[in-house]
C-alpha cells in the first residue's frame, strides 16, 4: 500500500485508472449535494443567507463539470456497482431524535456536506512530484482548496444557535456522515493501492 | 502506534525511556504534531527522563471531532497521558496553545506535577492576540492550512532560520499541510470562544515554575509572560535570546537543555523561583544571566524600571 497516487508517469501525471476511480467518487458525492441544493434553492431569494446556497449550488456543479473534463478516464468495469454503493449512501437520512422532520433533513443535508468537503482531502493524495501541467493534479488542488471555504457555510449553520438545544443530535449526525464518507474514501483509495490512516503513516 | 480512548476519541501517544525515570510530558502547539519533538525526546532521554508526547485532539493521528472541541477535553486528554506514567516525578511542558493546556493542567490538577514549563504561552487573551487569533482563523477559513503557515512562518521564526529554506518552503510545509485538516484547526481554534482568562487562577499553581518567552515574540510578548511570573508564586521567567515565537523548533538543543537543567536544579532542591527574570545562553549549556537590576524587562530597550 502507498500513502499517495502514482506511480506517476513520465511527465508526472497520475494514472488513468485511479484518476477514474477518484475522480468517479468525487462526481458522485459532489453531484449528489448539488442536486439536494438545486431541490432546496428557491426560484426567488427570500432571505440573506440564501444567497451562500445558490453560491453552494454553482461551485458543487463546477466540481462536477471540472472533473469530467480534466480527468483521463478509462473503462472500468467495477464503477457501476461502486457507484450504486455511493449513491444510496449519499440518500437522505433525517438526522435523530429531533423532531421537525424539516430540520431534521436539513441537519442531514449539512452534515454530509460537511463530510465531503471535510473528511475527503484529494489534493493530500497528490506526490510532490505530481506535475502541475496535469489538468487532473490542477483540478484535485481546487477541489481541496473550495472544499475548505464550502465548509464554512455547513460550520456556520451547524454551529448555530439556533441549533443549541439539539447540539448532541447535531453532532451525532455529523459523525454519522463523516464516518460514512471516510469509510467509502478508504475503500476506494484500498482499491487502488493506498492507505492513508494514521497505522499506514 | 498507541491510542488512549477519551470517550469515543482515540489520542495518539508516545511514550520512551526508561520506565521508573522522571517523566517529560509535552504538549504541542495548535499547528503542531507529535513528531516536531524528536530532538527533545532524544535530549531528555540521553539526560536521563522519559518522554511523553501526545497529538491532541484534532491534531495529527489524533481524533478530529468534527464539530466541537472543547478545552476541557484536551486537559482530560493530558489528564489520562499523564495518568499513563505512573507515581515517579512528572514535569509538564507546553508550548503556545500547549502551554495553555499545561497551565490549565496544573491549575485543575495542583498536586499532580513536579515541575512545569510553559512557553511561548498566555493566560488571557490581550486585544492583539484577540485579533492576531481573528486573523489568522480568517486566514485559514479562506485559503486553507497552507496560507495558515504562510503568515505563522514569518511571525513565529528568524530571518535567519528561514532564510535557508526560503526556496524549499513548501518541503517545511507539507507535513503540517497533509496531518492537519482545516476543520480541525478551526475547531482548536473556535475553542477560544467561550474562552475565560486563567489570569486570576495563576496563584493556585504551587508547583515550580518556569517560564520561556523568545526575546522577539511577536504573536504572544512579554507582557502576556509577565502575567504568569507575576502570578506564579514560585515562578521564574527566562528570555530565550534572538529568538520568537516557535523557538522550540528553531532552538531545540538549547530549550532541551534547558529543559533538562530546570527539572534536574527541581528534584535536586536546587530551585529557587522567586519570581525572578533570566536571561537564557545562547547555547546549551550556557550560563544563565540575571536581568540587569533596575532595567525594565518588558521593554525592548534599556528602560529604567521606575521606582516602586
Amino acid at each position: 500500500m502507498n500513502q499517495f497516487l502514482g506511480p506517476l508517469d513520465a511527465s508526472g501525471r497520475v494514472p488513468p485508472l485511479q484518476q477514474t476511480r477518484v475522480a468517479s467518487l468525487l462526481i458522485s458525492a459532489h453531484g449528489a449535494l448539488a442536486r439536494q441544493l438545486s431541490v432546496v434553492l428557491p426560484g426567488q431569494l427570500k432571505a440573506g443567507w440564501q444567497t451562500e446556497l445558490n453560491a453552494q449550488l454553482f461551485r458543487e456543479t463546477e466540481i462536477v463539470s471540472l472533473l469530467m473534463r480534466a480527468t483521463s478516464w478509462v473503462p472500468d468495469f467495477t464503477l457501476p456497482y461502486l457507484v450504486l454503493t455511493w449513491e444510496a449512501a449519499w440518500l437522505p437520512k433525517p438526522a435523530r431524535g429531533i423532531a421537525d422532520q424539516k430540520l431534521a433533513a436539513a441537519i442531514d443535508v449539512a452534515a454530509l456536506g460537511h463530510a465531503v468537503h471535510g473528511a475527503i482531502r484529494p489534493a493530500a493524495l497528490l506526490p510532490v512530484e505530481a506535475s502541475a501541467e496535469d489538468p487532473f493534479v490542477v483540478a484535485l488542488r481546487r477541489i481541496e482548496f473550495e472544499s475548505s471555504r464550502l465548509i464554512q457555510a455547513q460550520i456556520y449553520f451547524l454551529k448555530s444557535d439556533d441549533l443549541k438545544p439539539f447540539r448532541e443530535a447535531v453532532s451525532s449526525a455529523v459523525e454519522v456522515r463523516h464516518r460514512q464518507v471516510r469509510k467509502l474514501w478508504a475503500e476506494l483509495l484500498e482499491g487502488i493501492g493506498i492507505r492513508r490512516d494514521a497505522e499506514a503513516a | 502506534m498507541p491510542f488512549l480512548a477519551h470517550g469515543s476519541h482515540r489520542i495518539r501517544y508516545e511514550l520512551d525511556g526508561p520506565k521508573d525515570a522522571p517523566a517529560y510530558v509535552l504538549v504541542n502547539g495548535l499547528t503542531q504534531y507529535s513528531e516536531l519533538w524528536a530532538a527533545y525526546r532524544d535530549t531528555l532521554i540521553g539526560k536521563g527522563f522519559r518522554v511523553a508526547t501526545f497529538d491532541l485532539l484534532g491534531q495529527g493521528a489524533s481524533d478530529k471531532p468534527e464539530l466541537f472541541i472543547s478545552q476541557d477535553d484536551q486537559v482530560e486528554a493530558l489528564h489520562l497521558l499523564i495518568g499513563e506514567l505512573g507515581s515517579g516525578p512528572v514535569f509538564l511542558s507546553g508550548i503556545s496553545f500547549g502551554g495553555l493546556i499545561a497551565l490549565r493542567y496544573a491549575i485543575e490538577h495542583r498536586d499532580g506535577l513536579a515541575g512545569l514549563v510553559p512557553m511561548s504561552a498566555f493566560a488571557e487573551l490581550s486585544p492583539q492576540l484577540t485579533l492576531l487569533g481573528n486573523a489568522l482563523r480568517t486566514g485559514l477559513i479562506l485559503g486553507g492550512t497552507g496560507y495558515l503557515q504562510d503568515l505563522l512562518l514569518p511571525m513565529n521564526l528568524s530571518d535567519s532560520w528561514l532564510k535557508p529554506l526560503l526556496g524549499n518552503l513548501d518541503a517545511v510545509k507539507r507535513q503540517g499541510w497533509l496531518i492537519n485538516d482545516v476543520y480541525a484547526l478551526q475547531n482548536l481554534m473556535e475553542s477560544f470562544l467561550d474562552f475565560q482568562p486563567l489570569t486570576p487562577l495563576l496563584p493556585s499553581i504551587k508547583v515550580p515554575t518556569m517560564i520561556l518567552n523568545g526575546e522577539f515574540d511577536f504573536l504572544t510578548p512579554r507582557s502576556l509572560h509577565e502575567t504568569l511570573r507575576v502570578g506564579i508564586p514560585d515562578s521564574s521567567l527566562v528570555i530565550i535570546p534572538n529568538a520568537y515565537h516557535a523557538f522550540t523548533l528553531e532552538k531545540a538543543a538549547l530549550t532541551a537543555d534547558l529543559l533538562a537543567r530546570f527539572a534536574e536544579d527541581v528534584l535536586a532542591n536546587r530551585w529557587q523561583g522567586d519570581k525572578k527574570v533570566w536571561i537564557a545562553p545562547d547555547e546549551p549549556g550556557g550560563k544563565m544571566i540575571p536581568f540587569p537590576d533596575g532595567y525594565d524587562h518588558l521593554r525592548a530597550i534599556p528602560v529604567q524600571r521606575a521606582a516602586p
